[in-house]
């Protein structure tokens, strides 16, 4: 597993290589068409410019192809097939590439693998590492790093950092899938200032939003509203949010998660209503109900 | 004015045809042709004439430049171009997914009314297109859009599952019951074993459909996991068709139970919309109420 300072350190020398190779390549073509008298050769510009050229495509295509191995990742993280990913992600971040926007994607890539390996460290330092370079037109790679970065760092317990990152994306047009993801981020840090007003402002949107979202982060938002709801005294919406997330998930891994929430489920072992009601279920469609 | 419901809002086989893209002009092999004609000319030049050696190398080398330039400049068009465009196809499914069914039947229009500048976004657009087309309850012409890119293109296997599904869906609602049951069976070969939620449902709709309510509880039983962990809020779709199958059955406890369930899930409007089969238990039985502090929005599951 590639420890995310070399990576970063590799990152960094790749890109600082690519920029000085990029000028030679540029300064060679200058040079062999403002000053081909230069040359002693009368064809000698001309076999140099060919000669730059042909570097440059070649480079270009090496290039490519390693955009390529990098671009196949995301696929990889979101199906769980970790090892693949770290495979490809590392192969191309140790590949030299003349493009500025490959080398910063496979960072980026390997942020967001951290991220789902839950080692939220290298995730926030990579993430870092690379919101400090210059993104030029891949804003949506700035966007994508801060949401990682606020997670990580909530589960640092960073507040302050998580805080900086979230208000950072409020400056961003943020498409549908990153508003998502920040809802889930920006309630998992509300809880924790027990902002519970807060928490609960645009309510609607806030529920139809996490409708969207994957089930164990709608489960979780629509938990952590109905956390809010109960501390509000709210104790109508607190239970109705609680039973949408019972319809959903294992209430028992949602607070192994986060302990906070069994204050919604309490007892002396948060009980999996969902398993529980599928269990009963199940065992009363084979008894009474099927006969 | 024309609505999503006519045929001719969105006509598929005008949009099938009318979305193909344009074959690729080699601009590649035009430049690397140009660069070889300079190279031979510049040399003919030189060695026919001597005396503007000068002039030649100055005009080949800029020659040289320009293709370069040009090049780099077309290549940067064309990929802002194809950005444009998946940008366009980003905000189709931001529309999907957020039901706005207006908005997105007049962006696919637009994008598949002329030719796509990626045979990939044309896919996606396709894709959605079927999706719409089904929202609208126009379910031959999701079917069309189904077989065709099945028919034309070859898509991964998880993308090929979920046209899969859409399809056998569709002809459910249109009541093809024979092609839907070898859709499924296709469904069932294709899927190799892999647990599919999707395909889950389609048989408990299949069996609610059909009149086979003790099949769709035991299926709905078996698969109740698969539904909480694939489809999330829209397990609501399950509860209301093992709702459903309870009534059939007269078990109207039960029934109730499920149905309280489905719309604590998913609106009673969606579901309606979405099987014609359980708008009877709205009459029947009492969806879950919804809490005051969201009577007044239109989010919520419940209607």
């Amino acid at each position: 597993m590639m420890p995310a300072h070399s990576a970063i350190s590799r990152f960094r020398r790749d890109l600082t290589l690519g920029t000085i190779l990029n000028a030679l390549l540029l300064a060679g073509v200058f040079v062999c068409t403002l000053l081909g008298g230069a040359f002693s050769s009368p064809a000698g510009d001309m076999i140099m410019l060919m000669l730059l050229i042909v570097i440059w495509m070649t480079l270009g295509y090496h290039s490519m192809k390693n955009s390529r191995i990098a671009a196949n990742s995301p696929s990889l993280i979101a199906s769980g097939q970790f090892d693949l990913a770290e495979y490809q992600i590392e192969k191309s971040l140790k590949n030299f590439s003349i493009f500025r926007t490959s080398k910063l994607l496979s960072l980026h890539h390997l942020a967001v693998l951290r991220h789902a390996q839950r080692r939220w460290a290298d995730a926030a330092e990579l993430c870092n590492a690379l919101l400090r370079q210059r993104l030029g037109s891949l804003t949506g790679l700035a966007r994508q790093s801060r949401l990682i970065l606020a997670d990580a760092l909530l589960e640092l317990g960073d507040l302050n950092g998580s805080y900086q990152a979230i208000n950072d994306l409020y400056q961003h047009r943020l498409t549908l899938a990153e508003a998502l993801g920040l809802l889930h981020v920006q309630l998992d840090y509300q809880w924790r200032v027990n902002a519970w007003e807060q928490m609960l402002a645009g309510l609607g949107n806030k529920v139809e939003m996490a409708e969207l979202m994957s089930t164990p982060n709608g489960a979780r938002s629509q938990a952590l509203l109905a956390l809010a709801a109960q501390r509000t005294a709210r104790e109508e919406l607190a239970g109705w949010l609680r039973r949408r997330v019972e319809l959903l998930v294992d209430v028992s891994e949602l607070t192994a998660a986060r302990p906070v929430l069994k204050e919604l489920w309490p007892g002396p072992s948060a009980a999996s209503p969902a398993s529980a009601e599928a269990g009963d279920e199940a065992q009363r469609a084979t008894t009474s109900e099927l006969d | 004015m024309e609505s999503p419901h006519s045929t001719n809002f969105l006509d598929v086989h005008e949009l099938i045809e009318r979305s193909q893209p344009r074959p690729r002009v080699a601009w590649f092999a035009y430049a690397a042709g140009i660069f070889l004609l300079v190279v031979v000319a510049s040399a003919l030049v030189n060695a026919r004439v001597p005396g503007a050696k000068g002039v030649v190398d100055l005009f080949s080398k800029l020659a040289m430049v320009g293709i370069i330039v040009g090049m780099s400049m077309l290549m940067h068009f064309v990929v802002r171009r194809q950005r444009e465009e998946m940008r366009q196809v980003e905000a189709l499914e931001e529309l999907v997914q957020l039901r706005r069914w207006p908005d997105a039947a007049l962006l696919v229009r637009g994008m598949l009314s002329t030719p796509t500048r990626t045979p990939q976004a044309r896919a996606q657009a396709m894709i959605f297109l079927a999706s719409i087309l089904a929202r609208y309850h126009r379910f031959e012409d999701a079917i069309a859009v189904h077989n065709h890119l099945l028919d034309s293109i070859s898509f991964d296997e998880a993308t090929a599952h979920g046209i899969r599904l859409g399809r056998a869906m569709a002809m459910l609602r249109e009541d093809h019951l024979v092609d839907a049951d070898r859709a499924i069976s296709e469904l069932r070969r294709t899927s190799q074993g892999r647990p599919s939620a999707g395909l889950a449902l389609v048989e408990l709709y299949r069996d609610v459909k059909t009149g086979h309510p003790t099949e769709a509880i035991e299926h709905f039983h078996e698969s109740l996991p698969l539904f909480q962990k694939q489809l999330g809020h829209r397990t609501g779709d399950a509860y209301a068709l093992l709702a459903k199958a309870y009534d059939m059955r007269g078990k109207e406890t039960h029934a109730a139970a499920a149905y309280e369930k489905a719309t604590h899930l998913t609106a009673v409007s969606e579901l309606n919309r979405r099987y014609p089969e359980v708008v009877s238990l709205s009459a029947k039985y009492a969806a879950a109420p919804l809490p005051p502090e969201l009577r007044t929005t239109t989010a919520g599951a419940a209607a």
